[in-house]
């Protein structure tokens, strides 16, 4: 296109040449990747405004920028279908792939007007975001410290982080304090800013007051009123998340929600959905300890029972066995000597046999003894009467010696003989009378 | 009796080894009778705490500048 210095283009005829030049050059719709900032709409016409931004990943500097509208014929059917499908609100700072017409206006410049988004590619960043984030907070060894807590037996006293004029809080201590055990539950507000940009400062300033007091709370709850998919990227934050994570109180998260957890509701914990459901939880935690003590009672009474009863008839068992077990051992006793008792003869009778034995061995000896003795004493006597035999006169006689008697007396002298006398001569045959 | 009242958690420690020790049934009757009123008093102790308002707690978390 040719222009002379004189001449010249009028702003609108150059403004208008470069519209032409563009829809020449971009005649169709292109589907671009951006990220969505400083996003606006203007509540009398229904029509968005918005800025798509490209930054460069690792300094972080936008190197791309273009103005962007979505009409509000579009913007109606597109923002409840991405909200559904992505969970999040359509707002500044999402990861968007949009397909636009690039357009040329001579009064409003350059800008991108969205035809339709297509919100997986912003889940797929928002699920890639997520990952990073727990893998951080995992590498870092947060992760799992504040479920590594013990929730106290008794949560009774409840720091609560939630907006006070939340629909959401006032469920909760409804749900609390009409429980119908009548626990009683001491509850302390912090409150804070549950929605919006100003989320994730809001509930860390709010941990940190509540860390300034902490002896004086068994857990921390942070609650927000329930409803319809919101605003959650704050609670996939990883500054809120490295917060709650490393919180010395165990935390319970009731954040009203229906889609997938978000890392806030990860490292918590104890995640439920909705206030009411925390208030459920902690209700449920006296339960079981309420139920517990009741059934230590029982068993205590019944096993103390038991106890006894068993002592009892341990001693009536005892007692009654007191006559068989004495029983038992008197007869034990008693066929011990019985069996004794048949011994006996033959003891005796072996006894009697030794005794028998000795006696007869006793005998013989004294038999032995006795005869030898005899025959001793017969060969003396033989030896007497012999000798006797041998001094008898009738044996001298027949020898040829004569006895000579005068009267019937023997006479030893011859002197003693007168003539005259009569003399009497005895030999072993027989006498011969004489006179001298 | 412990001049200190015990916490909660102490107070079950406790019971829960009396209870244990009572079951096994390895106490003497004299002993027994001890341990029951001990863990009675424990079962108080619990519920008390369980069921009755702790006024202390109450005023100062009522106390505390949120």
């Amino acid at each position: 296109m040719e222009n002379d210095k004189q001449a010249g283009y009028s702003l609108a005829e150059l403004l208008a040449h470069v519209r032409l030049s563009l829809a020449d050059a971009f005649p169709d719709s292109y589907w671009v990747r951006a990220e969505t900032s400083d996003v606006r709409v203007n509540a009398a016409s229904g029509h968005c405004y918005l800025e798509f931004v490209e930054k460069n990943p690792q300094t972080n500097q936008w190197v791309a920028r273009a103005r962007g509208s979505i009409w509000a014929k579009t913007f109606r059917m597109l923002k409840p279908y991405f909200e559904m499908e992505t969970g999040q609100v359509f707002t500044s700072g999402l990861k968007v792939l949009v397909q636009v017409n690039v357009e040329f206006h001579e009064l409003y410049g350059f800008s991108l007007n969205v035809l339709d988004i297509d919100p997986a590619y912003t889940v797929g960043d928002w699920v890639k975001k997520r990952q990073e984030i727990i893998r951080q907070l995992k590498a870092e060894g947060i992760f799992s410290l504040n479920k590594e807590l013990r929730l106290p037996r008794l949560p009774q006293r409840i720091a609560i982080i939630t907006s006070a004029t939340a629909a959401g809080y006032e469920d909760f201590l409804h749900q609390l304090r009409d429980n119908r055990a009548g626990y009683p539950f001491y509850t302390c507000l912090f409150p804070a800013v549950m929605q919006g940009e100003r989320t994730e400062e809001s509930i860390i300033a709010a941990l940190e007051r509540i860390d300034a007091h902490r002896e004086c709370f068994d857990v921390v709850v942070i609650i927000r009123g329930g409803g319809a998919t919101s605003d959650l990227n704050s609670f996939d934050s990883y500054l809120l998340a490295a917060h709650c994570a490393q919180f010395p109180l165990p935390i319970i998260t009731g954040i009203g929600h229906e889609r997938d957890d978000t890392i806030v509701d990860l490292v918590a914990h104890t995640r439920m959905k909705t206030p009411t459901a925390v208030a459920e939880f902690l209700v449920g935690c006296l339960d079981r300890e309420a139920e517990w003590l009741a059934a230590c009672q029982q068993s205590l009474a019944a096993t103390v029972q038991h106890l006894l009863a068993v002592q009892k008839s341990g001693l009536q068992a005892l007692g009654a066995r007191l006559p068989a077990v004495v029983g038992s051992r008197i007869g034990r006793e008693r066929s011990s000597l019985q069996v004794m008792g048949g011994k006996l003869p033959l003891l005796v009778t072996h006894l009697l046999a030794q005794r028998q034995n000795e006696l007869d061995t006793a005998k013989q000896r004294m038999r032995v003894a006795i005869e030898s003795r005899i025959s001793k004493e017969t060969r003396a006597l033989e030896l007497h009467a012999q000798f006797i035999r041998l001094a008898s006169p009738a044996y001298i006689l027949k020898r040829g010696y004569s006895l000579t008697l005068r009267e019937g007396k023997i006479l030893k002298s011859a002197a003693e003989v007168r003539p005259g006398d009569r003399l009497t001569t005895r030999f072993a045959d027989g006498e011969v009378e004489s006179t001298v | 009796m412990a001049k200190k009242t015990e916490t909660y958690t102490e107070a079950v420690e406790k019971l829960r080894r009396i209870v244990s020790d009572i079951e096994r049934g390895e106490l003497d009757v004299d002993v027994l009778s001890e341990n029951v009123k001990e863990a009675t008093r424990l079962i108080q102790l619990c519920k008390e705490k369980l069921f009755k308002v702790d006024e202390e707690v109450k005023k100062v978390l009522e106390g505390l500048d949120a």
